[in-house]
């Protein structure tokens, strides 16, 4: 069996899938009795594991409070759920607490914005957008409210594109617009479709997005199908301000056989005055010299002009 | 010991009991099903009076949505485990305190509540499925058993567990699954 399926079947297990994927999954799981045995295998795995915890008897009357608490609401058949159904888990679990409903809810609801998915990110940031610059126009005199934007950069080996997306603010500082940032990326990640710049016409080629939270200095890129490293040599990743053209390192990808992968990087010395001009590219720089504090090896994605 | 294929078939019937309203097979699953689901809610969330009302709310939405269960799709028990796993991350997001993140291998059995005879004939068993599951573990790189211990018990994305573990999500994901298949190995090895 493939990776790829024996990851979904390993996520389908322990409940990490979206509830797209986790449909999608499903349907594939109903044809295919060799996936159906893969995840029962998984799940006999995790039934151990879990009943190799501590066994901890919860007290005694738990039992009797469930009963009373049933007692006072609902019976399932008024539930509608009087025999087994035809409908799908997912359906039934719908009424769950999902994952998505539960960040909903949660503090950090940006988390639920970020999950269901890029075009919500965007239809929703662009309406309040919208109402925030009607709303100013009356009261010229009060400061422009400028709401928190990730700035999105596609990149391919001819160059790069860049365009700004609006995110909600995050309400705890730096480590929760990490996350944020994150949620995003990795839904991006997953998602690739849903990218706000165009990906190259051939995807096997090398490609990437980078995200960056001008205010945070931190961001995501994702890079895929980049070309193998020349012995003694690292992939740096740079951002260019185009206003002051300074450049400045932003990390370097870890050294692996992977040509894909997704890192978090971030600027060690952030500018006080935040550009709006910004680029982002990555060269291979010879690793067997000092740390170089400028982009002078070759261009793999992006370009370094200012 | 976890319950096989022949309890697994019963445990179906009883779902699909439960689901037409039948209490006698509700308090059986709850009698089956209790004491693994309120030790791994008290894993994910750390505070046994929460475990206590997590656990309840579980039980509840088991008895609401039984008649929705699709054998074909998952076991009984693991359905039960994500509705478990889902009222407790709901729980942990609301509250976003920090679970408990002992190792697996690390915890003894000095914990197991010896209450009932029932409850020390299911103890006795769960240290010996420990001990085949802390071998099992002992064979699994260090890596991948932290990024299947935090897939398993705790409330973070992917990414989240990356940043941990300063790994890239892809890394992550494969660390998981490969531990869990390696875990599956082993245990299909150990079988007696």
């Amino acid at each position: 069996m493939n990776p790829q399926l024996e990851e979904l079947a390993t996520l389908y297990v322990l409940d990490r899938l979206e509830p797209g994927e986790r449909t999608a999954f499903e349907s594939q799981l109903l044809r295919s009795p060799e996936l159906a045995t893969l995840v029962h295998e998984l799940e006999t795995a995790l039934t151990r594991e879990i009943h190799s915890l501590p066994q901890h008897a919860p007290p005694a009357d738990l039992l009797a409070r469930v009963e009373s608490r049933l007692d006072s609401t609902s019976a399932p058949a008024a539930d509608g759920a009087a025999a087994p159904s035809s409908r799908s888990r997912r359906d039934a679990t719908g009424a769950l607490p999902s994952r998505t409903a539960a960040a909903g809810g949660s503090v950090f609801p940006w988390l639920a914005v970020a999950r269901w998915g890029i075009a919500a990110v965007i239809a929703v940031s662009v309406a309040t957008l919208a109402v925030q610059s009607l709303r100013r126009s009356p009261a010229p005199a009060a400061p422009p409210v400028v709401p928190p934007v990730v700035l999105v950069f596609g990149l391919d080996s001819q160059g790069s594109a860049l365009t700004r997306m609006p995110l909600p603010p995050a309400a705890g500082g730096s480590a929760e617009s990490f996350v944020q940032l994150a949620s995003l990326a990795e839904n991006l990640w997953e998602n690739p479709n849903k990218l706000p710049v165009a990906p190259p016409a051939a995807s096997e080629s090398a490609h990437g997005y980078a995200l960056f939270d001008p205010d945070s200095n931190q961001g995501f890129i994702a890079i895929r199908h980049l070309p193998a490293l020349a012995p003694g040599h690292r992939y740096y990743v740079w951002i260019a301000d185009l206003s002051s053209r300074r450049i400045t390192e932003a990390g370097v990808l870890p050294a692996t056989n992977a040509s894909s992968g997704l890192y978090s990087f971030a600027v060690a010395s952030p500018e006080k005055e935040k550009s709006a001009r910004l680029n982002l590219f990555i060269t291979a720089e010879d690793a067997s010299t000092d740390k170089p504090s400028a982009p002078h090896g070759k261009v793999v994605l992006g370009n370094k002009e200012l | 010991m976890p319950p096989d294929t022949d309890t697994s078939a019963a445990e179906v019937l009883l779902l699909a009991r439960i689901g037409a309203g039948d209490r006698a097979a509700f308090r059986d699953l709850y009698a089956r099903y209790s004491a693994p689901l309120f030790s791994f809610a008290l894993r994910l969330v750390g505070d046994r009076a929460a475990a206590e009302e997590l656990l309840q709310d579980a039980f509840i939405k088991i008895w609401r949505h039984a008649g929705d269960y699709d054998p074909r799709k998952s076991r009984p028990f693991t359905w039960t485990v994500t509705i478990v796993r889902r009222t407790c991350l709901d729980h942990l997001r609301a509250r976003r305190s920090s679970p408990a993140f002992s190792p697996l291998s690390a915890e003894t059995s000095n914990s197991i509540d010896f209450t009932t005879a029932e409850t020390a004939r299911r103890s006795a068993e769960a240290r010996e499925t420990s001990q085949r599951v802390d071998q099992a573990l002992r064979g699994i790189p260090g890596e991948q058993r932290r990024a299947l211990e935090l897939a398993l018990f705790s409330e973070f994305t992917h990414a989240e567990i990356a940043r941990q573990l300063a790994q890239p999500i892809g890394t992550i994901k494969s660390w998981i699954r490969r531990g869990l298949l390696d875990l599956r190995a082993s245990l299909s090895e150990a079988q007696p």
